[in-house]
């Protein structure tokens, strides 16, 4: 009943410094990728995280399609995983320092200024920052987060042991993690937008047949009331307008995601939604500067998609450096 | 059956092959109403099995007065993680899944008297530090950034012997938890009135134990 797990995340040598050939930003899949690919060509590689490592995949329970492995993955073993692999091939990854700004210097040399204030030459950027769970923007998400409130079920569902939940947003990743609350809470009401559940049909299957699970779909969700903690999800009906009150102690929400993009505004061309556009090989339009996985315009965000993108951006990262 | 498979003993054993002091896993147990007790008796024999500087000593939190008295235990299960001396690493709970890294680190931390993560100015404040410092570190075991959280707190509670650091996994602890309002991890109380929400940046808890003094 009990697993034990030995992670190596908790290591973080700082970096040797000096100029760098790429500095990748972000260390999720795609970041980690393309920084096992660079390192393994000599290419001298810095990984600057804002956060800890492994990116949203590694706040995902369980991953089933990430191919080799048959049974499935925790999220974070995966990414530690990956971790690993590059570490081993001499990259170096910093956590915790978020890069603010990308500097053209000159042809060949950008310089990356972190918060705390460091500032890292490269020949090369490549920006893999991927994207972040949306807010709903709704009157009492600020005020209840980390009070009942949570994006990530992974780390919080066990706190909701024998509780009443609400998961607003019935796409792949909320009812992938509301089967994982299913495990521990009494219930789990599903809300949902849209008049049916975009997930994929096996994680449907999964959940609507769960007994301890109700749907409610073509819902707005209009308010997350509470008094020092959650106490309700406030819905309407799309059709009907008739408004509902569902009392709960936990709200997880999964209503998508949107990219990290800020730091690159007004450099680097991005679509309307904040994804910055490449081409096939994962340039963007500034020289030099790249961009992969989930913080690309167009893509799809899958562990095995941005593990493409990575590699071929590590790949393209290395004939922009032969040449230069 | 061991708790341990085959593979992750070799981890444990290379991990705490050298460690130059020799450290006491000090399990507090209670009699009734713990599910875990067993499992965290049995886990921390078979860490202990696997090297020669680590010993398991048990007590029962309502008979052993003295030894509840002589490392200030207010509940229980624990597992007091104690080195050369006791700098007063704590862990409440069972250290399962990730959190296993966290006892492990925290054997490491209490082996060698040393920090593994801090940096030369975080180490430099807590050298200087005059006034007792309470540094809680709610986690569970399914999240994967709370060993980075607790690592925290044990390093520093090593660095000083003003700091002592419990790590709790919440959910066994609902009455504590539910007074610290804990609904998500990990989350660090320091001297029962700062709250830091997250896998924090050493210069945070620096801040929040600068707020709370």
């Amino acid at each position: 009943m009990f697993e034990f797990k030995i992670g190596e995340e908790l290591a973080k040598p700082g970096a040797t410094g000096g100029l760098y050939d790429l500095v990748v930003i972000g260390a999720g899949p795609a970041g980690m990728t393309a920084a096992i690919y660079a390192a393994r060509n000599s290419i001298k590689t810095l990984v600057l995280e804002k956060s800890s490592l492994g990116g949203l995949a590694a706040t995902t329970e369980l991953i089933e399609n990430y191919p080799g492995f048959p049974e499935g993955i925790a999220g974070a073993e995966l990414m530690d995983r990956f971790q690993k692999q590059a570490r081993r091939f001499g990259a170096e990854i910093i956590e915790f320092d978020e890069v603010l700004q990308i500097e053209p210097v000159k042809q060949g040399l950008l310089r990356a200024r972190t918060d705390s204030g460091e500032v890292y030459e490269a020949r090369a950027v490549l920006i893999a920052t991927g994207s972040r769970p949306k807010k709903l923007h709704l009157p009492g998400e600020d005020e209840f987060y980390g009070r009942g409130l949570s994006y990530c079920a992974t780390c919080d569902g066990p706190l909701f042991k024998n509780k009443d939940v609400v998961v607003i947003g019935t796409g792949s990743s909320g009812l992938q993690e509301g089967l994982n609350l299913l495990g521990y809470a009494k219930h789990v009401t599903f809300v949902e937008f849209l008049p049916y559940s975009p997930a994929e049909k096996i994680l449907q299957k999964r959940t609507m047949s769960h007994e301890k699970s109700t749907f409610y779909f073509n819902q707005q969700v209009t308010e997350i009331k509470g008094e020092r903690v959650v106490t309700a999800v406030v819905m309407k009906d799309r059709a009907t307008g008739e408004v509902q009150e569902l009392p709960t102690e936990g709200v997880f929400v999964y209503v998508g995601y949107a990219p990290d993009t800020k730091f690159v505004e007004g450099q680097v061309e991005m679509n309307k939604w904040g994804y910055v556009k490449t081409d096939g090989k994962m340039h963007t339009n500034m020289e030099g500067i790249f961009a992969a996985g989930d913080v690309r315009a167009d893509n799809v965000a899958q562990v095995t998609v941005a593990v493409s993108d990575g590699t071929k951006a590590a790949l393209a990262v290395r004939e922009y450096l032969a040449v230069l | 059956m061991a708790l341990l498979n085959e593979e992750i003993r070799g981890q444990v054993r290379e991990m705490l092959a050298e460690l130059p002091d020799a450290v006491r896993l000090v399990v507090f147990k209670k009699p009734e109403d713990c599910s875990y007790c067993e499992t965290i008796e049995e886990l921390v024999t078979e860490i202990a099995e696997t090297s020669e500087n680590v010993s398991v000593e048990v007590y029962d939190f309502t008979q052993d007065q003295d030894k509840v008295a002589e490392f200030k235990i207010d509940k229980a299960p624990v597992i007091a993680i104690v080195g050369a001396r006791d700098y007063g690493l704590r862990f409440f709970g069972v250290p399962a899944n990730y959190e296993f890294t966290t006892l492990l680190h925290g054997i490491q931390a209490a082996g060698t008297g040393k920090s593994i993560q801090l940096d030369g100015a975080t180490k430099d404040y807590l050298a200087a530090l005059d006034k007792p410092v309470h540094y809680q570190v709610f986690v569970t075991p399914t999240c994967p950034y709370c060993p980075g959280a607790a690592v925290m707190a044990f390093d520093m509670a090593v660095e000083s012997d003003l700091v002592r650091a419990d790590v709790v996994e919440a959910s066994e602890f609902p009455e504590l938890s539910s007074r610290y309002n804990v609904m998500g991890v990990p989350l660090n109380i320091i001297n029962e009135t700062q709250r830091v929400e997250g896998r924090a940046p050493a210069t945070m808890i620096v801040e929040a134990i600068e707020s709370s003094l």
